[in-house]
This record gives C-alpha cells, sequence and structure tokens, in this order.
C-alpha cells in the first residue's frame, strides 16, 4: 500500500485528465510530464518506467514476437509491487489477448493449439473459437461492438473504442487513489491514452488528406492546358 | 500506583493539545502542498488556495481550549476521567485534522479545474469542521463532572 499523500502536490499540479480528452491544444506536453515526473521517489520512476514498457506499442519493435511481448509483461509484473498497477495490467493485457484473438479469427485461423496471449482468458478463447463474443460477452460486453469494427473494416473505430475502454478501466481505479503514486501512474497511463488518440486523429487527418489530394490529382489530369501544344 | 494514575491523568491534560497541533501540521502540510501544486498550474486564486489549505488549524485551537478547561490539580480520584476525556479528544481532533487536510487537497485539486464548484468542494471539509466541533464541545460538556 503506497503513502496515501505522498505525491499531493505533483497531482495537483497536473492538468485534470478530463481535460486531456476535451482540449484543442494538449493542455500538458510529455516534455513537461517528464518534468513534473522528476518528483516521483527513485523506485516510484523505476516502477512507472516498467508499466509504461510494458503497455506502450512504441515501446515495442514491429517484429516483436507473442513470447517476447508476453514475457516482458511477466517481468513488470513481478517488478510492479503495487496490486491496483498489477491488476491494471493485467486487465489491459487481456483486452490485447481478446483483440489478437478476434483478428487471428477474423483472417480466418483456426484456433491455436497452445495457450492464447497472456492471462485468465488465454485457454478459454480457443476453446471458445466459434463463438462470435468467445463466450466472454458478460464479462467484456465490448467485444460485440469490437468484432463489428473489425468485421466493417474500419480500424480507427477499432483503435478508438479500445483506446475508451482502456480510459474507462482506468479511471475505475483512479477512484481509489488520490494522491498516492498510483494515482501518478494512472495520470501517465491517461496520458498515454490521449497521447495516442490525438495521433490516431492526426492519422485520420492525414488519410482524408491523402484522399483529397488523389482527387485533386485525378481532376489535374484531365484539365486542359490551354496552348499548352500551340 | 498512585504516581502512574497521576501521570495519566497530567497526559489527559496536554493530549488534546498535543494531538491538535499534530494534526493541524499535518492537515495544514497535506492541504499546502495541494495549494502549491494548484498554483503552478493555474494563472490566478492563489489567496483561496491558501485559505482553505489553513482550514485545519483549527484543531489545534480547539485542542487548546480543552486542555485549560481540563487543567485543574491532578488527584488520584480525577486522573482517570481527565485521561479519558483528553486522550479522546484528542485523538478525534487528529483525525479530523488529517483526514479535513485531506479534504481540503482534493477540493483545492478540483477547484483549479473548475473554480466554479469552489463553495460545493469545500462541503466535506466543513462537514469534518463539525465532527471536530462536536468533540470539543462535548469534551467541555463531559469535563464539567469532573471534581
Amino acid at each position: 500500500m503506497s503513502d496515501p499523500d505522498a505525491y499531493i502536490a505533483l497531482i495537483s499540479s497536473l492538468p485534470g485528465s478530463e481535460r486531456l480528452f476535451v482540449a484543442k491544444q494538449p493542455p500538458l506536453s510529455r516534455l513537461r510530464l517528464d518534468r513534473r515526473l522528476k518528483a516521483l521517489a527513485s523506485e516510484d520512476a523505476r516502477v512507472l518506467r516498467v508499466l509504461e514498457h510494458a503497455l506502450n506499442w512504441n515501446d515495442y519493435d514491429m517484429d516483436v514476437t507473442d513470447d517476447q511481448a508476453i514475457a516482458r509483461c511477466k517481468t513488470a509484473l513481478d517488478d510492479i509491487p503495487q496490486p491496483t498497477l498489477k491488476k491494471l495490467l493485467v486487465e489491459r493485457m487481456d483486452l490485447r489477448t481478446v483483440v489478437a484473438a478476434l483478428r487471428l479469427r477474423h483472417r480466418g485461423e483456426p484456433p491455436p493449439a497452445t495457450p492464447l496471449g497472456f492471462g485468465r482468458w488465454s485457454r478459454h478463447i480457443p476453446a471458445h473459437w466459434t463463438d462470435p463474443g468467445f463466450g466472454l460477452d458478460a464479462a467484456m460486453p465490448w467485444i460485440k461492438d469490437a468484432r463489428q469494427l473489425l468485421e466493417s473494416n474500419d480500424p480507427l473505430g477499432l483503435e478508438r473504442l479500445l483506446l475508451s475502454i482502456s480510459h474507462k478501466q482506468l479511471k475505475r481505479h483512479s477512484a481509489r487513489h488520490l494522491f498516492d503514486f498510483e494515482a501518478v501512474a494512472i495520470y501517465v497511463l491517461i496520458w498515454n491514452i490521449f497521447d495516442r488518440w490525438a495521433q490516431s486523429s492526426a492519422q485520420e487527418a492525414a488519410a482524408r488528406f491523402e484522399k483529397l489530394a488523389q482527387q485533386a490529382m485525378a481532376d489535374v489530369a484531365d484539365i486542359d492546358f490551354e496552348g499548352a501544344y500551340a | 500506583m498512585n504516581e502512574l494514575v497521576l501521570t495519566l491523568g497530567w497526559l489527559g491534560i496536554y493530549a488534546p493539545m498535543a494531538l491538535g497541533a499534530a494534526a493541524s501540521a499535518i492537515g495544514c502540510a497535506i492541504a499546502g502542498q495541494a495549494s502549491i501544486g494548484a498554483m503552478t498550474e493555474t494563472e490566478g486564486g492563489y489567496g483561496r488556495f491558501v485559505g482553505v489549505s489553513a482550514f485545519p488549524s483549527t484543531m489545534v485551537i480547539y485542542g487548546i481550549v480543552i486542555m485549560f478547561t481540563l487543567n485543574r490539580d491532578v488527584t488520584p480520584e480525577n486522573a482517570g476521567g481527565l485521561f479519558g476525556i483528553g486522550i479522546l479528544s484528542g485523538i478525534a481532533l487528529m483525525y479530523c485534522g488529517i483526514w479535513q487536510g485531506r479534504a481540503c487537497a482534493a477540493a483545492i485539486n478540483a477547484t483549479k479545474e473548475k473554480p466554479e464548484i469552489f463553495g460545493l468542494a469545500l462541503a466535506p471539509a466543513a462537514i469534518i469542521e463539525g465532527f471536530g466541533v462536536f468533540a470539543f464541545v462535548f469534551a467541555l460538556v463531559i469535563s464539567a463532572g469532573i471534581s
């Protein structure tokens, strides 16, 4: 159990996590966040690094294998002493396991012969491969929406759904932690979600720009340049 | 044996003051840290934050008043009463001060985002203050029965 009053000044110096999602401009850059996080005790800073290293996609190489990712999460679980943060990590990995299973099935792959992914559902999912929701509709009601988004080929919608689920999980845990280390860690994880959310908006804008540019270029090809052949 | 009883009596007299001071110190430190943090994030309203962080300082005042009320010649007959009232009122004040500090810190943290909820955010701290007043007033009432 962390000291409940360990990081009062630090938490109070951060903009509210709700504001991250409504602001047009990011109220807190990673640079500024890192500067504030210097107030963390060295052991807490280490635990936060371990947690972020296990959860951030940016920290994974493109060619990382399932076994490597699972090993990293298991090491992180051993390294993190706070029960709330362990639980958060396990919940996020459960989510990723289910999404991985949805993607595999969407690609038409057969149920894996070995346990899939990480966590308590790794054996359950292959055993319920033909069930649309892997028999987890009660535990994870969002699976239906995720499956529909995957089938309708909407990766951005799926990304946003997963980010909103992760955000809800974090907010649920944050209710019990006001000014302790867990509150700081949860804030940083929410900031990471905000960052990915903002990136997904940028990607959407980039895709739209590319589509418009292609349309514009197609029109250009049809333009009859007067005098061009004079 | 009498010496121990008399010691407990003196302990009871000074306990509300000592525990009240500890309560105020811890409570003000907790709320004060929140106000310092909030000041780095906001552009104004600093005075309000500092004012709220001083809320738990009332606990030491209640403790001082209880101490003066209990202060009398300690005898083997009245030492038990002095000890009971002093220690228990002191513990009550200490809990009130620490948790009031936490409530004030939460209020400061919330109002830095939404200044319009300033009054409502202070309600939990005010309710805790009420419990501290209960402990204070009834310590005075009960102490009247000690010879």
